[in-house]
């Protein structure tokens, strides 16, 4: 390779490695986008990804045969005192779509190239690329997944006025809620959405989510609908900070205040202590 | 702080009732069929994720004391009620409806009433 040709190619490879940091320094042009600043919060009851439904049974998810068989057997070990198949009393993140059931509110950070959205519970950050790119062939899977974006101006005033978002490359284990509602094993669920404001209620978001998953007999859309708060606060969740739910081998136990394990159902045998000196009869 | 002690337990206690579903897990270990009444002494109140928690010293017919371990809600919840760090200080005098424990040891659930924001507004007293 000549000097001039190693020039060339080191002066493209800077470009190339420059421009989304150049792209994301752009000013956001405020007029472009919808006002969705500020912070949203949930209409309706917690914990339900159809918020005009019933929980659990309730919500009458399209669910094939095999997972409603799942999906009931959950619920039987929920009924006798169990977490059943819900994984977020370990902390980790709900993940897509449950996020958007929205616990604690959420607020958008919208930069020209790239949407964010800060979700207060858990501290969960949903990052929704708006710069035209592909989905990468070989994404890790994430609780979150990987989010693609565009804005829209369906209406024709020069104004965005739709963010549709698809989001990929899931991480199991997911649940749509806390009553075990499951997603399918093979973690192949694609999450579309549409956001947008609401007509006649400007301080009111809506976001129509379609789930795309194979323990689905078809693709099931509900609405979400978002208030803005006119007097927000923000509170910390870390939910590592005092996790009084207790994971060991298949069982679940809880600690009380002075940290000692304490069974979570009656009768509850102790977990395994063959690692541990036991105490001579 | 008696005013406000009333005021969040009032929150607290119609929540009981209402069996509603806890942000981070289940409800399945607390036996919300079975309500129950303690009284005591606020030991602690951690204001803490991903539920804040109340200890709650009570003394049986006998005099013994037992320490109560109540979940509630997460501070996020409990913030927007109303609820701060400071709500239930140490020696507060304790008297609330739980959902206790299935296993029958000294804990349970308590917490607010379930968020009604259908109307734009939360339905749990405000300070």
């Amino acid at each position: 390779m000549s000097l001039r040709s190693a020039l060339g190619w080191i002066a493209a490879s800077l470009v190339v490695a420059a421009a989304p940091t150049a792209a994301a320094q752009q000013p956001l042009d405020q007029g472009k986008y919808p006002a969705f600043e500020g912070q949203w919060i949930r209409i309706g009851p917690i914990e339900r990804f159809d918020q005009t439904k019933p929980p659990a049974l309730g919500q009458e998810a399209p669910l094939t045969p095999e997972y409603q068989a799942i999906f009931r057997a959950n619920l039987a070990d929920v009924a006798k005192g169990g977490f059943g198949d819900d994984p977020v009393y370990t902390c980790i993140p709900e993940g897509m779509p449950r996020a958007m059931n929205l616990i604690l509110p959420m607020e958008f950070v919208i930069k020209p190239n790239i949407t964010y959205i800060h979700m207060e519970y858990l501290g969960m950050l949903r990052r929704i690329y708006t710069d035209g790119r592909s989905f990468p062939a070989d994404e890790a899977p994430s609780w979150m997944g990987y989010s693609i974006g565009k804005w829209l101006d369906e209406g024709g005033s020069g104004r965005y006025d739709v963010l549709e978002v698809e989001t990929r490359s899931l991480k199991n284990p997911r649940t749509y809620d806390a009553s075990g509602l499951p997603l399918h094993q093979d973690a192949q669920t694609i999450v579309k959405e549409r956001f947008y404001l609401d007509k006649a209620s400007p301080d009111t978001l809506h976001d129509q989510i379609t789930v795309y998953d194979h323990a689905l007999t078809h693709p099931w859309t509900v609405l979400k609908t978002m208030r803005r708060e006119p007097n927000p606060i923000w509170v910390e969740s870390v939910c590592a900070e005092n996790n009084l739910q207790v994971n060991i081998g298949n069982e679940h136990y809880m600690l009380n205040n002075l940290g000692e394990l304490m069974p979570a159902k009656k009768d509850q045998p102790p977990p395994d202590l063959k690692h541990f000196n036991q105490p001579k009869k | 702080m008696k005013v406000r002690l009333t005021i969040a337990l009032a929150a607290l206690v119609s929540a009981a009732a209402t069996g509603a579903a806890l942000a981070h897990h289940s409800f399945a270990m607390f036996d919300t069929q079975h309500p129950m009444e303690i009284s005591g002494t606020v030991r602690e109140f951690r204001f803490v994720n991903p539920h804040s928690v109340l200890v709650v010293t009570v003394r049986g017919e006998n005099g013994a004391a037992t320490d109560w371990t109540l979940e509630c809600p997460a501070p996020g919840i409990l913030a927007r009620q109303g609820v701060t760090p400071s709500t239930f200080k140490a020696g507060d005098q304790f008297k609330g409806t739980i959902s206790p424990l299935h296993s029958g040891e000294a804990g349970g659930s308590y917490f607010p009433p379930q968020v009604d924001l259908a109307n734009g507004r939360p339905s749990a007293p405000t300070k």
